[in-house]
């Protein structure tokens, strides 16, 4: 094989034919699906922040990659503790890491996929291509039955479509990498498509996210299964897919069978794509893998201006797989560098650095490869993990003594909206910053830390609602959880406001369920970008006012938008009107507003509240 | 004539006229800020206590009037009308101690079968109002079991609702176990507030802002008050203004037969605080 410059549709179906020549593999392992899977989360981290690119919403807190960013690598990190060459237990350990670490609704159909994928696997050694295919489809019909709504035109149907193509396929090849080529042509086309079942997708000319999220993960697959079994130098180079092409507005990516494998090859992109297992461990030459965040509110250094691209070259002197997620607030960083120290004096120019993780790679390709020997973790999804005790007889219940008769859990973002909670009762906050969901394992943590009997939990966000849930089920058996589906902040307050000390577990779910339908929710934030929703021209840079999930109102002065969304919230004038001031708000603007409100709807009652939220300068509530 | 004689203290937040118009002995409970001691509604009126509750940062006590003060009132009207039953009716056993002050005092004298002691199991004018109507029975010359009876009657259908404006007061009295969940919030909350069958205050229910909270009263008050005509009274905190909205909701549904403006003694006062409004209905059934 070499390195081929596609230029035409005759190099494509040449490259097609070139990438039948590759060793054909019939059986796939444990230890080939630990290093399948490395290449596919290290696919889709490199790729977190296009897939973040993609959110409909012009709106600066799309977070699809970051989520399944982070529940990849909370799988990938539970393998590293302990593979197997059987697949059957590798899958279970993936699954089991997944599920904990689910984020966003994208993460969390993510590892239901997997765990449909694990169960159907779990009592193998390996899997044959037929035997690949079922555990695609039985990932897909685990993740479907998790959703309570499933929406096609989403990472669904891109699973979907690629698993039921591979159920057809597999009678055609006994060749899992062909098979896994077809499976991620069939996702890119299905993830093409996305834009014609989902209207929204259109209008913003996007690709779904999630779904963009998946292809980027089977392109993993599908490097490691080519890359692994041709083993040569130029093969190293992995190349993106039409799908990056698909994601550009106005841009759907057409198929056709012979570019599955040729774009797979195409070294026109050149994102570096090794399969680890089959690195030597000195090979890797960025080895400190470095996560940190940057707070700018804090140190002296808050006033010196924050110049992304010049950060990003100066981190990629000594580093790659940069990632950098900046707001206001914080900016978010992860690199592999063979300088940590020069990137953390770096990071310093521009604030405190809070939550540093820093590993050292080589440590852990050493471990994961005496891991992959040695290790072979019961099949047994939660039998073995003492650090995190899931199961009824260990989980921390405490002693029935203590124990309160009802404990509430809320998202929330914004310090002013944390201490509202807390005065409701509320007894745990969860941090659900604009661009971190809390994860699963984020929400079993805050339940085994609460001594009550019965749980209710308040996601806040529509986004965050699955991995809630999923936590609840995880639980299920031990703790006794209900999650109240808010959607928003202001449904939240409500929700937790509706809460009774003193009334039954039945009641109280039926009074904070219809307290979300009482109260109305609306947010202010800038736009991000042109675009063009419901009719709205939106320009990049304009304020947005977004009524429940509905942009309303768009102008380039802060109060006007703020008046046009809270017209269009407001019915007869006489409702509670809740104002949460966000980070971004002055006191001009706020004064301002309130008095706008007061003259124009005289007979409501206002409150004004600190919210502290960021992004959105503000969050309203109307309730009537 | 030797009609009954009505007494009664003075937290039944009863109007000046109506005390005098039907000769309601009333019994002043002892009142406490720090080291001053007052005789309520003798030597501090309803305006002077909420403007020292409002500046004062301990919650003012109040003292039941012990059972002397009693037996010495007792004593004091059977000699000024020999022959006259004597009905005396007291704020709820369930929130204070001067029922039993009023029983002992009556067992203290000698001769005391003709002094009934009610305890009305209510407080301010939810009970002010079984007070006045015993006073009216009294009048037409009503013997004391029909008194008795009449009184049992109208407590038994009285609506009583108070909302609290401003939770600080409920915070600092610490005393309403069951509304303490939302004493901690930071949003405008209004507690609704009763008083249940055993004389005790609870909450009934937490809404948000002021007109939500008269709504809501309006719309409990109207299941359990499914009549055309009604009696009412409103309580305030020395602000008659602040019961108009609450009135004029309360119009859109009833015939109102009497109307009374009650001032919020110390007793809820103190821990309910300035700024509640309270509302007291009963059928009218003339």
């Amino acid at each position: 094989m070499r390195s081929v410059q596609i230029s035409s549709r005759t190099e494509l179906v040449w490259i097609h034919e070139e990438g039948e020549l590759s060793l054909s593999k019939r059986s796939l392992n444990g230890t080939d699906f630990t290093a399948m899977v490395l290449a596919g989360a290290e696919r889709l981290h490199q790729h977190a922040e296009h897939v973040n690119s993609l959110n409909v919403f012009p709106v600066p807190d799309g977070d699809t990659g970051t989520n399944m960013n982070l529940t990849m690598t909370a799988g990938v990190n539970e393998l590293k503790r302990g593979t197997s060459p059987l697949i059957g237990q590798t899958a279970t350990v993936l699954s089991k890491g997944l599920l904990m670490g689910a984020r966003g609704n994208s993460g969390v159909i993510l590892s239901q996929l997997f765990r449909g994928f694990s169960r159907a696997a779990a009592s193998r050694d390996e899997l044959n291509a037929a035997q690949f295919a079922a555990a695609l489809q039985n990932g897909v019909e685990t993740a479907y039955k998790a959703v309570v709504k499933p929406v096609e035109g989403t990472i669904l149907t891109v699973a979907k479509e690629a698993a039921k193509h591979a159920t057809y396929y597999a009678r055609r090849t006994t060749d899992i990498t062909e098979l896994m080529g077809e499976v991620l042509r069939r996702a890119q086309e299905t993830l093409a498509q996305t834009q014609e079942m989902l209207p929204v997708l259109k209008q913003v000319g996007v690709v779904d996210s999630g779904g963009q999220g998946l292809v980027y993960i089977y392109e993993g697959f599908y490097a490691y299964l080519q890359n692994g079994t041709t083993a040569t130098s130029t093969e190293q180079t992995f190349a993106a897919v039409h799908t990056g092409q698909a994601m550009q507005p106005g841009m759907t990516g057409t198929s056709n069978p012979a570019s599955a494998s040729a774009v797979a090859q195409n070294p026109a992109f050149d994102t570096p794509m090794p399969a680890q297992a089959r690195l030597e461990t000195e090979d890797i030459e960025f080895l400190y893998d470095m996560e940190f965040f940057i707070n700018r509110q804090l140190g002296p250094n808050r006033n010196v201006r924050f110049e992304e691209e010049k950060f990003r070259q100066a981190l990629a002197v000594n580093g790659d797989s940069i990632i950098v997620i900046a707001d206001d607030e914080v900016i978010k960083v992860h690199v592999h560098s063979k300088a940590p120290g020069e990137v953390l004096n770096l990071a310093l120019q521009y604030g405190e650095i809070t939550q540093i993780h820093i590993l050292n790679m080589r440590e852990q390709h050493r471990d994961l490869l005496s891991a992959g020997l040695d290790i072979a973790p019961p099949p047994d999804l939660f039998a073995e993990i003492p650090q995190e005790p899931l199961d009824p007889q260990t989980a921390a219940v405490p002693p029935a003594e203590e124990v309160a008769a009802y404990g509430l859990i809320a998202v929330s973002s914004g310090d002013g909206i944390s201490e509202i909670f807390r005065s409701l009762g509320v007894d745990a906050i969860l941090a659900g910053g604009q661009t971190m969901n809390p994860s699963t394992e984020d929400f079993v943590k805050a339940v085994e830390n609460l001594s009550a009997r019965h749980i209710f939990i308040l996601p806040n966000n529509s986004n965050i609602v699955l991995a809630a849930q999923q936590a609840r089920d995880l639980l299920e058996g031990s703790r006794q959880i209900t999650v109240i589906p808010s959607k928003s902040i202001p449904q939240g307050i409500a929700s937790a406001f509706a809460f009774q000390e003193d009334e039954s577990v039945d009641m109280n779910e039926s009074n904070m369920t219809e307290a979300l339908d009482h109260v109305k929710s609306g947010q202010v934030t800038v736009a991000v970008r042109d675009t063009t929703m419901e009719n709205i021209d939106i320009k990049e840079g304009y304020y947005i006012g977004i009524n429940n999930s509905k942009i309303v109102a768009t102008a380039p002065s802060l109060l006007q938008t703020c008046q046009e969304l809270l017209s269009s919230m407001i019915e007869d004038g006489q409702e509670v009107v809740t104002v949460l001031v966000g980070n971004e708000a002055n006191d001009a603007d706020t004064t301002a507003l309130a008095s706008w409100i007061s003259e124009t709807y005289p007979d409501a009652e206002v409150e004004i509240h600190e919210g502290d939220q960021p992004v959105y300068h503000y969050l309203f509530s109307v309730e009537s | 004539m030797t009609h009954t004689i009505i007494v009664t203290e003075s937290t039944a937040d009863i109007p000046a006229e109506l005390i005098a118009k039907y000769d309601i002995r009333i019994i002043p409970l002892r009142l406490f800020f720090g080291e001053q001691s007052y005789a309520d509604g003798v030597d501090i009126t309803s305006a002077e206590f909420y403007s020292k509750l409002s500046a004062s940062v301990q919650l003012p006590t109040t003292s039941q009037p012990s059972p002397a003060d009693y037996t010495a009132m007792y004593e004091k009207l059977t000699a000024e009308h020999p022959g006259s039953p004597i009905i005396s009716i007291h704020l709820s056993s369930g929130l204070s101690g001067t029922y039993q002050s009023a029983t002992i005092g009556r067992s203290m004298l000698d001769d005391h079968s003709h002094i009934t002691v009610i305890d009305s199991k209510s407080a301010s004018y939810g009970y002010g109002l079984a007070v006045v109507h015993a006073a009216r029975l009294a009048e037409q010359g009503k013997s004391v079991a029909e008194i008795e009876a009449g009184v049992a009657h109208i407590l038994s259908r009285r609506e009583l609702y108070f909302m609290v404006d401003d939770l600080e007061y409920l915070r600092k009295g610490g005393r309403i176990g069951r509304a303490s969940a939302v004493l901690g919030t930071l949003l405008n909350v209004k507690p609704i507030l009763s008083i249940d069958e055993n004389g005790v205050i609870y909450p009934v229910e937490k809404v948000r802002g002021q007109k939500k909270a008269m709504t809501r009263i309006v719309e409990m008050m109207r299941q359990n008050l499914n009549v055309r005509k009604i009696n009412l009274a409103l309580g305030h905190t020395a602000n008659r203004e602040s019961c108009e909205p609450l009135l004029q909701m309360i119009r859109e549904h009833y015939e109102i037969g009497e109307l009374v403006f009650s001032e919020v003694g110390p007793v809820i006062g103190t821990h309910a605080g300035p700024g509640t409004i309270a509302m007291f209905a009963w059928p009218d059934e003339e």
